[in-house]
């Protein structure tokens, strides 16, 4: 049976209807019409659906919608601040960081909670930070040097 | 070359801002108003006959729209290959949608259209489906053995194609040789792992006029095999061009089984119908076809071939599909003929087994071929004590040489020597130790592997599309739509045929803008694949600049009055070459061919000229001239820890002759991805089944483990040898595939260098290091 739900989705209230089996991502892409995070496996086994719930990265396949009902979610369509790019964003594209894209909102989302606990992280901890989303285009290598750009304007 | 410049530097992607801010032309994200969804029953056997189907429960559930069953799919047997007529005959037609005969565990069945993906996913329980198992078979080799259960009845003992070339004298040749050299070398099922899954919405007309978006490599491609599908003509199919897709790497170059059934649901509910595959369907969908290759190689003290014979066997699964053209690239290009030897056999085998059907995959062959040969030619030259550089450069081809597979054809372009020097000079390879001389339970060893051929598309292939088309039209506010059937797979078409179109027509990069495309307005284009985007599509595409350009001329003649052969362009400025004062904005130029005949100025009306009306537009179609071989050679530190037989690699060099570079950072971008999937396959990947049901065991990421951010080395170097193609546009040639046919072979030597034991069969995991030590 549907419920209606109210979803605080990048500081925005929206009302859905929801099952309550649905996942946070099924929620967002095809109720909620945000359709920047992807699904790449629906299993918790690439992250391209990593959003961030009360400022943490969680993948939102295996999140049950109804679990975050009180919480904040953000997702790549909230990076932006007063229409400028999050300097996240911004370094993707200046480091050539986005092949096909498809791991991309799911790896900076991974990226805004990495810089915002830890703003200046070694390349270790960026690896480390990003080890629960892949990518099969780029070889991670100019992602960690978008991610370092990035750092450096955090 | 003009002021602007755009070649060779690193335009800033045309796509990035879009995908940073969400990526909203993923053809995963199209959905239709109204639109129905489709779910797959498949089967639970790897070989059966279908008795019976009952769907009368399934059609009454709520919700359920249609159900489609094999007897109601058109019973045309053909090619899914995308780069191939469907009836080549260098192919097997042995696809059908659905048949009554399942031949691997994962044939779709039945389809069934709903109103949500729920209530398709509920219907296909309700689905009572009789098969009487069949015996079934997964080892070629034992499939080829007569009495063997037959998968196909047109052909005995389960050999799809069994194709063979021979140079020489043999027998001579291996007399010839004062060592011979015997080795068996495997490879495995690996993923492509493209991150969107496939995923098409198709609709109809009330006409039956099919449009279709989907994620693949090949609009046209699409079109035909769709067409042949629903045994309709190919006019009443449109496939519109996804902006881009979500990766593909080979993985998405046939028409697989969602198109043209959700299609066929489409026509029959007259509703658009959507069809996604789960993560797990997209890993039994397309594979890298596993080859073992039996090597025997003769040679002289010097290490000079005399001989050599290879036996390929691929396992091509249910279906031929790939298969039967992946074994002649193998053999062609990743065995034959990338080395010099003057007597040489080679057979190859496409054997059905009742494992899942492959695809294509990045590199093509060429991987399996590579690690057999690279694999060898370490051996010889660890067993006869030779310089591992000197020994390559010795028995391959160089520069100005004919093309070896080509008649009339040269390698004009091939800096073999310099990508081996200067990537051993890089790593340090002077300085390596001896085979297993490392001390202490972490031992690290230094290897590398060369392929010495490969393409830039497919001229010469017998079956194969290989033109491309384009058309360049000049906005008035000074910029150009570029129309292009060519599918931006992620690796960078879009940048490439922008900074094409802008460098020949005098524009800055974001001027210049790929528009929408489709089968019924674009002119044609084979896929992306083959390492071909660059060189043929950026070579038609630049001369559908070309074609513009002449018309701008012809029209700033008439404006200027001058002769059109007299002008040039330049920072956005016709000219008559040599007077700058005469420079007039191309934009003017533009304006007045748009504008109206009589133009009404403050002087009155004023006529203009006829000759210079009309839209500044120019179309090409055309095969590119040749097939440029890149170059790629591959250095690699790794170490090995002996007493959990874990690897790491820590350092990567990479040497290429791409020709000209047309984006650096894209170039790099596929190196260092490249080796990512290059060091899966070397090292982890491995689509498994189980050998009694034929179910796959690691269906998902977290048994599929491919490697991450953590596993992958800190630093992939790319070289870029000075190189300029001729034939190329802007001596450019092909990068991509090449990225990924040569680290499984060069992991492989380090891995020998640093334990002393190699390695044959891929990939080398921890057990079989250890039991290579002996400690297993
Ligand atoms: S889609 Fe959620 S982890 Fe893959
Ligand atoms: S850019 Fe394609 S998966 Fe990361």
């Amino acid at each position: 049976m549907k419920q209606i739900i109210e979803l605080d989705i990048n500081d925005e209230v929206h009302e859905l209807a929801v099952e309550p089996y649905d996942s946070l991502l099924r929620t967002l892409r095809d109720k909620a019409g945000m359709q920047g995070t992807k699904k790449g496996c629906d299993s918790g086994g690439c992250g391209c659906c990593t959003v961030l719930v009360d400022g943490k990265a969680v993948y939102s396949c295996m999140t049950m919608v109804m679990s975050v009902e009180d919480k904040k979610i953000t997702t790549v369509e909230g990076l932006p601040s007063e229409g400028e790019l999050d300097p996240i964003q911004q370094a993707f594209i200046d480091a050539g960081a986005v092949q096909c894209g498809y791991c991309t909102c799911g790896i900076m989302m991974a990226t805004k909670q990495l810089l915002t606990d830890n703003p200046k992280p070694t390349e270790e901890e960026i690896r480390k930070g990003i080890s629960g989303n892949l990518c099969r285009c780029t070889g991670y290598q100019k992602i960690v040097e978008a991610i370092q750009l990035a750092a450096a304007s955090y | 070359m003009s002021t602007t410049n755009v070649i060779g530097k690193s335009i800033t992607r045309p796509d990035a801002y879009d995908k940073v801010t969400g990526g909203k032309k993923y053809p995963v994200n199209y959905t239709l108003p109204g639109m129905l969804h489709m779910k797959i029953l498949r089967s639970p056997y790897p070989h059966a006959k279908i008795l019976s189907i009952d769907t009368s429960e399934a059609e009454k559930l709520k919700g359920v729209r249609a159900v489609l069953t094999p007897d109601e799919v058109p019973k045309k047997y053909f090619t899914p290959v995308y780069f191939v007529p469907y009836n080549a005959p260098s192919m097997v037609q042995d696809f059908i949608l659905l048949s009554d005969t399942v031949r691997w565990a994962g044939q779709p069945v039945v389809a069934v259209a709903a109103s949500s993906e729920d209530i398709a996913e509920q219907a296909l329980e309700l689905i009572d489906v009789e098969y009487e198992e069949l015996p079934t078979v997964f080892d070629p080799e034992e499939a080829m053995k007569d009495g063997a259960p037959q998968l196909h009845e047109a052909s005995p003992n389960n050999i799809a194609k069994n194709p063979s070339f021979e140079f020489g004298d043999m027998e001579a040749g291996f007399e010839d040789a004062d060592h011979i050299f015997e080795g068996v070398y495997e490879t495995q099922r690996a993923h492509t792992c493209y991150m969107e899954p496939r995923v098409c919405v198709a609709d109809s007309d009330t006409d039956g006029r099919i449009t279709i978006h989907s994620s693949m490599q090949h609009t046209f491609g699409l079109r035909e095999k769709l067409a042949v599908a629903l045994d309709i003509p190919e006019s009443m199919v449109n496939v519109v061009k996804p902006t881009y897709i979500g990766g593909g790497f080979g993985g998405k170059l046939d028409i697989g089984f969602i198109e043209g059934l959700a299609a066929l649901l489409s026509l029959k509910t007259g509703k658009p119908v959507r069809a996604e595959h789960s993560r797990g369907e997209d890993f039994i969908s397309t594979t890298r076809n596993p080859i073992k290759v039996y090597l025997k190689t003769g040679v002289k003290k010097d290490g000079t071939y005399t001989a050599r014979q290879i036996k390929s066997i691929l396992d091509c699964g249910a279906h031929a599909t790939h298969g039967s053209e992946v074994i002649m690239v193998h053999g062609l290009y990743g065995t034959f003929f990338p080395w010099k030897c003057p007597n040489q056999i080679w057979e190859g085998f496409t054997v059905y087994t009742n494992n899942m059907i492959g695809g294509g995959y990045r590199g093509y062959g060429a991987p399996q071929g590579c690690f057999a040969v690279e694999s060898q030619n370490d051996e010889i030259c660890e067993t006869l004590d030779l310089d591992p550089i000197e020994f390559r450069l010795k028995n391959t081809h160089r520069e100005g040489d004919p093309h070896p597979v080509l008649e009339g054809h040269k390698l004009a372009s091939y800096k073999i020597e310099e990508c081996l020097r200067q990537g051993a000079e890089r790593i340090g390879f002077d300085k390596r130790q001896a085979a297993g001389s490392a001390e202490g339970v972490k031992k690290k060893g230094i290897g590398f592997a060369v392929h010495p051929l490969w393409v830039s598309g497919c001229v010469g292939f017998p079956d194969i599309y290989e033109h491309s088309g384009a058309t360049v039209k000049l906005n008035r506010d000074g910029t150009a739509d570029v129309i292009s059937a060519c599918v931006d797979l992620g690796s960078g078409q879009i940048s490439m045929l922008t900074a094409v179109v802008a460098e020949e027509l005098s524009l800055s990069a974001d001027k210049v803008r790929i528009v929408y495309a489709d089968t019924d307005t674009a002119p044609f284009d084979a896929p992306t694949h083959a390492s071909r985007a660059t060189y043929s599509a950026g070579l038609a595409t630049k001369a559908a600049a070309v074609e513009t350009k002449k018309r701008l001329f012809k029209a700033a003649a008439a404006v200027m009055e001058a002769n059109a052969d007299d002008l040039v362009l330049e920072d956005g400025k016709v000219m008559v070459k040599g007077v700058p004062e005469s420079a007039v904005p191309m934009t003017d130029i533009i304006a007045r061919a748009e504008s109206p005949f009589i133009q009404v100025g403050e002087q009155g009306p004023a006529p203009t000229t006829i000759a210079e009306k009309g839209t500044i537009i120019g179309t090409a179609s055309q095969a590119p001239p040749s097939n440029p071989s890149p170059v790629g050679a591959q250095f690699i530190e790794v170490e090995v820890d002996t007493d959990t037989g874990e690897i790491e690699v820590l350092r990567v060099v990479y040497s290429a002759d791409v020709g000209q570079v047309i984006h650096p950072n894209s170039a790099e971008g596929q190196v260092e991805g490249g080796f990512q999937q290059g060091m899966g396959y070397a090292l982890m990947e491995n689509l498994q089944f189980d050998q009694e049901t034929g179910a796959c065991l690691s269906a998902d990421f977290l048994d599929y483990k491919i490697p991450t951010a953590m596993e992958m080395p800190s630093n992939i170097e790319s070289i870029f040898i000075d190189s300029h193609e001729p034939t190329g546009p802007y001596g450019g040639k092909s990068m991509s595939e090449m990225c990924l046919i040569v680290p499984a072979a060069a992991i492989a030597n380090a891995v020998y260098n640093a334990i002393g034991v190699r390695i044959t069969e891929l990939p080398i995991t921890p057990e079989k290091v250890l039991k290579a030590l002996g400690k297993l």
